[in-house]
């Protein structure tokens, strides 16, 4: 008995003592072949298994790579990002958000990807311009990631879908497209239903970790000339959104129509999911939304209350009385793959990368004739459901493009659920068609990461965010915005603002 | 002295626990049989937030799609092998602690026991905690999620606060018939303490079950995955999970079987598969919980 | 002098195996609590986690600021705020739900169908498996302004009930979602405790005439009072500490007044910078604090209730 209690609490010690198996010798950056090495790459949190997905069998034969895929957690991932790289593991690629990577940037742990480009990876350098280029290098020039633009230039990704049936029931026929008829319409809704329904759904943003949009509808703040949190007025001087003279009439517009009852009781706690579902589920007349959540409530309302497309209107951005209407530019690097100094197949991770550009169409869209054919306009058709079935989730597994190219291909994506393209329709294409001059001109999509951007810029936006939620809940009031401008002072606000007006300055 | 026949008042008392138990149990179990009824509801009543206690519509394709075609199973698999692994190794830790421990005439006793009061309430924070493990070489293992569990502090107050409970007299006994203090242990006391071993097995157990920032933090690859991480991944990304299937078309009947499975459907499902297992398991450890009324009595 | 060293090696003589039975406990918490301690002095430095080949020598490499980030703590405008609602949450919460189990584990004693009574334990046991994640996806389709109860209150005319966004509901909400959360497994812990209680006890008051409630209260109760205390003095000694992943996932700036507390503002203004050092900070001042009342409750108990952790 004595004899097993001491064996047992020797073992006990020594199995938390078992050591990492022998260092391997560091590598060089030669290229070893498709075959002879397998890749490892981190990525976003999917949901679903990205090494059991069928899109990984696919890539595997184009490419002639096996990869070993990983996931970050879906909460605190920036830090066991930060964590993972500072402790030296071996990641080949690494597919980052823009914020993750600037924070990296500054690491030293990133490898400079010139040369191997210059081999390896022909068709990433010619697919992207030399703009993005300039954006991902640092100081030196040295190529720190490779990106993936976004491929619409001028979506507007933020509207409103409205249930037509419900609105022609309160005896209104028309969508609004200015402000005034905007509050027209929700007064209208509000006096016909009281508060049977939830007028206005939103904000459509995932609160938690400090997310990129704001707490408002985009479509709303244009008529008021407000596009973005950073903006550039006419005489070139870069401005917050605090500072702009029509803010304080933004956000009184905005607690009015709270106070009167016009907005979702629970605008400040809501988030994608539950603006999602009480638009689904029938309970709200009209969401703020993007398109993922037509796609995930116009089939599921459609069956449950029997409405067809007409059911459906789309709020695009609205006019001011006097005219404006301000929307930002779509155009942006939406993700950038680094690979670590660390890394001993870097040249392998490039090679990849490329190969996968050259069969870009096989990769994302698939076969003509199987998963899509050509139109009569030239556009790309999907031919549904297979092309979802067999092509749904190859965004998770794209890290660039060649990117005008792509910007032909991807509408085709959005046509995988007929509700996304009648929501993209109505909300982008027709605006583009009939009012393109609204789109202002993104002139920070290029900037290259710099220090306080990358520290200070996601508190400054959840700030204002969480400021105007405060406004419109009636916790505070619009004479609390100089407050709110000391506070973003305190927050590093004028930091940020040289850095950007540096920017500006060298364009 | 005249026994009063007690029965009103006992019975009284009686009742109000069987009513403020049954209410308390109700308040607690009503919104999980919620969660379980949406699980295997219809997909449009689940969006419509038509399902309240009663599953309407029923059906098991969400279920069918969670077991399937993600990776339940095997985040399930590596739960169970932390679960019980790890509570034997901490039950171990802890009972071979807590007894010198409770005994009030061990030398630096204080001084120990302020040692595991000084690290329940420090923390050195998540870097070095992962530089450690790191360190150790136990990064993406299974021991990475249960050595830094080996002991609570906590848990092991409340065993030592069990035996000190355990009346001297016992232990004299064992003394005197020339037992040392490892058979005492072993031969009388832990089976005296079967409700406590019971109890703290199973604070420990469900520790290691419901734990998701150890997980999160020392494992990377997708094979090494624990359950609570999984439901955390399916519920921010339920969303993309579902983009993986056809969204879809208004009329159409292709995606009928799809259109049972919903964001909140895959929720629902997965949490309620989730919580079977303890379900399942619970009632057995009860009793060893309820058993310990009629052993241990001693006489003079 | 001489003579208590030689009884306290006389002792560990006599009884070694004691010792030797506490040396696993003793090595794990060296290896996973102690050694990572060195970490603390990341709060009296700006620590950058690259500036060394790996993230436990790169706080070597960090300057050293003292007392920066506790400056930047308890000067911000709003940490009496946030202090205050910590300590405000917390104590409600201790003197709503800290009776409870005690009361659940008691009644318990008097259910005699024993497969009822596997059955009550279960069903309060369940809540606790719940991440805060799915609680509060679960009650917020149950109390939303637009949920379940606030429907019914509005189809017979009453006004909504704004729990998730209104000042005046908000800590009840929270007070109410961690009991419904906790109350299972703190109600264990009492039933393990009860069942320990020497039997014979019982039997003698039964025999000094004593009925049903007379007997919880001079046997069971006494019975259970090393465990309330033990559970007592670790819950006011956290009193700064804890619920932070419930108020994250629940807050929202409407309730930022009543519901923000110390640990989700420095996660606010801490957001995307990764500050190690601020979040060690707090953790710093947390642990002293939790320290102290520890250690004082401790103290306070030992002298007016005889009973005490050591």
């Amino acid at each position: 008995m004595k004899k097993l209690a001491i064996v047992l609490m020797v073992m006990t010690c020594a199995f938390s003592l078992f050591a990492a198996g022998a260092k391997e010798t560091a590598a060089t950056g030669e290229l070893k072949g498709p075959g002879k090495v397998t890749l490892t790459r981190l990525g976003y949190n999917a949901g679903f298994d990205v090494n059991k997905n069928y899109m990984v069998p696919i890539i595997e034969d184009v490419t002639g790579y096996k990869v070993e895929y990983f996931e970050l957690p879906a909460q605190n991932a920036d830090e066991k990002l930060m964590m993972e790289v500072a402790s030296g593991k071996e990641y080949d690629l690494l597919n980052l958000s823009v914020d993750q990577w600037r924070t990296l940037v500054g690491s030293g742990a990133l490898l400079p990807l010139n040369d191997l480009l210059e081999k390896y990876g022909k068709d990433i350098l010619a697919g992207n311009s030399k703009e993005t280029w300039a954006a991902l290098s640092d100081d030196n020039g040295n190529i720190l990631g490779v990106p993936y633009m976004y491929p619409y230039d001028t979506e507007v990704s933020n509207f409103m879908i409205v249930r037509m049936d419900l609105v022609r029931a309160a005896g209104i026929n028309e969508i609004p497209t200015t402000l005034d008829g905007f509050y027209d319409m929700l007064v209208q809704l509000k006096r016909y239903y009281g508060d049977r329904y939830i007028i206005l759904a939103g904000p459509y943003r995932n609160a938690a970790n400090g997310s990129n949009s704001l707490s408002f509808p985009q479509i709303v703040s244009s008529a008021f000339g407000i596009y973005n949190d950073w903006m550039v007025d006419e005489k070139g001087n870069v401005q917050y959104m605090s500072e702009h003279e029509r803010f304080p009439e933004l956000v009184s517009f905005l607690a009015k129509c709270a106070r009167e009852g016009l907005f979702d009781p629970d605008w400040a706690a809501n988030t994608t999911s539950s603006v999602t579902e009480k638009f689904a589920s029938g309970k709200a007349i009209i969401a703020s939304s993007d398109r993922n959540l037509a796609q995930a409530s116009i089939p599921a309302l459609s069956t449950s209350h029997g409405l067809g497309p007409d059911d459906f209107g789309f709020i695009s951005a609205l006019e001011g009385a006097d005219g404006t209407c301000k929307y930002m530019e779509s155009t942006s690097i939406g993700k950038v793959t680094a690979i670590l100094k660390k890394s001993k197949n870097a040249a392998d991770a490039v090679n990849w990368m490329n190969t996968k550009i050259q069969n870009q169409l096989y990769i994302n869209i698939g076969v003509e004739g199987i998963h899509f054919n050509y139109d009569a306009a030239g556009e790309i058709a999907p031919i549904n459901p297979i092309f979802a079935d067999e092509r749904g989730d190859s965004f998770y597994y794209l890290d660039v493009t060649d990117a005008d190219v792509f910007k032909t291909e991807w509408p085709s994506r959005i046509r995988k659920s007929e509700a996304q393209w009648l929501a993209f329709d109505a909300a982008t294409m027709k605006t583009n068609a009939n009012r393109p001059q609204i789109f202002v001109e993104n002139k920070f999509a290029y900037m290259p990461a710099a220090e306080s951007f990358a520290r200070y810029n996601t508190t400054l936006l959840n700030s204002l965010n969480d400021f105007v939620l405060q406004v419109m809940a009636g916790t505070r009031g619009v004479s609390d915005i100089p407050t709110y401008i000391r506070d973003w002072k305190n927050l590093g606000g004028e930091d940020v603002r040289k850095e950007l007006a540096a920017y500006l300055a060298t364009k | 002295m005249r026994i009063k026949p007690q029965y009103s008042s006992e019975r009284g008392f009686t009742l109000f626990a069987y009513v403020f138990m049954t209410l308390l149990a109700l308040v607690c179990i009503l919104p999980c049989i919620h969660v379980a009824a949406k699980s295997i509801s219809g997909g449009t009543l689940v969006v419509g937030g038509q399902i309240f206690l009663f599953p309407k519509q029923i059906q098991f394709d969400t279920m069918g799609y969670i077991l399937k075609k993600t990776a339940f199973f095997n985040c399930l698999k590596n739960t169970i092998i932390v679960t019980v692994l790890g509570t034997f190794i901490s039950m171990f830790t802890t009972i071979t602690t807590a007894y010198p421990l409770s005994k009030p005439s061990l030398r630096g006793r204080r001084v120990i026991v302020l040692l595991y009061v000084f690290s329940m309430v420090f923390f050195g924070g998540i870097v070095p905690a992962y530089m450690v493990v790191n360190t150790l070489g136990l990064l993406d293992t299974y021991w990475a999620l249960i050595l830094p569990f080996a002991i609570i502090q906590f848990n092991m107050f409340v065993v030592k606060s069990y035996f000190e409970g355990i009346p001297e007299s016992i232990e004299e006994a064992a003394y005197i018939d020339g037992a040392g203090d490892v058979q005492t242990l072993t031969m009388i006391v832990l089976p005296m303490s079967t409700p406590i071993i019971a109890t703290v097995s199973l604070l420990y157990a469900v520790n290691y079950w419901n734990n998701y920032f150890h997980a999160m933090m020392y494992t990377s690859s997708s094979s090494m995955k624990t359950l609570q991480v999984y439901l955390y991944d399916t519920i921010e990304n339920g969303q993309a999970l579902l983009e993986n299937l056809y969204g879809g078309a208004f009329g159409s009947t292709v995606g009928q079987s799809l259109v049972n499975i919903t964001t909140g459907g895959i929720v629902a499902a997965a949490v309620t598969l989730s919580i079977i297992p303890i379900i399942l398991v619970y009632p057995f450890v009860q009793r060893y919980l309820i058993q310990g009324i009629t052993i241990g009595s001693v006489k003079g | 002098m001489k003579k208590s060293t030689q009884s306290f090696w006389n002792y560990v003589k006599a009884h070694p195996f004691l010792y030797i039975m506490l040396i696993p406990g003793l090595f794990f918490l060296f290896v996973y609590k102690f050694w990572p301690l060195y970490g603390l002095t990341m709060a009296f430095k700006n620590y950058s986690i690259f500036a060394g080949t790996n993230p436990m020598n790169a706080i070597r490499a960090s300057e050293w600021v003292g007392l920066k980030w506790f400056r930047t703590l308890f000067s911000s405008s709003q940490f009496s705020i946030v202090f205050t609602n910590t300590l405000a949450i917390n104590f409600l919460k201790i003197i709503w739900l800290f009776p409870i189990p005690i009361c659940a584990a008691i009644l318990l004693t008097s259910i005699r169908l024993p497969w009822y009574k596997k059955a009550l334990t279960t069903a309060i046991y369940v809540p606790y498996f719940f991440s805060w994640v799915i609680i509060y996806g679960i009650f917020y389709s149950l109390l939303g302004s637009y949920g379940i109860l606030n429907t019914f209150l509005s189809s017979i005319g009453l006004d909504r009930i704004m729990f998730f966004t209104d000042s005046r509901f908000f800590r009840s909400l929270l007070i109410f979602t961690e009991g419904w959360k906790e109350i299972g497994y703190n109600t264990i812990i009492y039933l393990a405790a009860i069942t320990s209680i020497d039997p014979t006890l019982y039997e003698a008051a039964k025999i000094d005439g004593a009925n049903k409630i007379r007997q919880i209260w001079h046997v069971t109760l006494p019975g259970l009072l090393p465990t309330i205390v033990l559970m007592l003095i670790l819950k006011v000694g956290y009193i700064l500490d804890t619920g932070f992943e419930q108020v994250l996932i629940f807050y929202n700036p409407a309730v930022y007044d009543v519901a923000d507390i110390i640990q989700t503002y420095v996660y606010r203004i801490g957001l995307g910078q990764a500050n190690f050092s601020l979040a060690t900070a707090l953790g710093l001042f947390n642990s002293v604090v939790a320290f102290i009342l520890v250690v004082g409750a401790n103290a306070i108990s030992r002298r007016s209730l005889g009973r005490s952790i050591w």
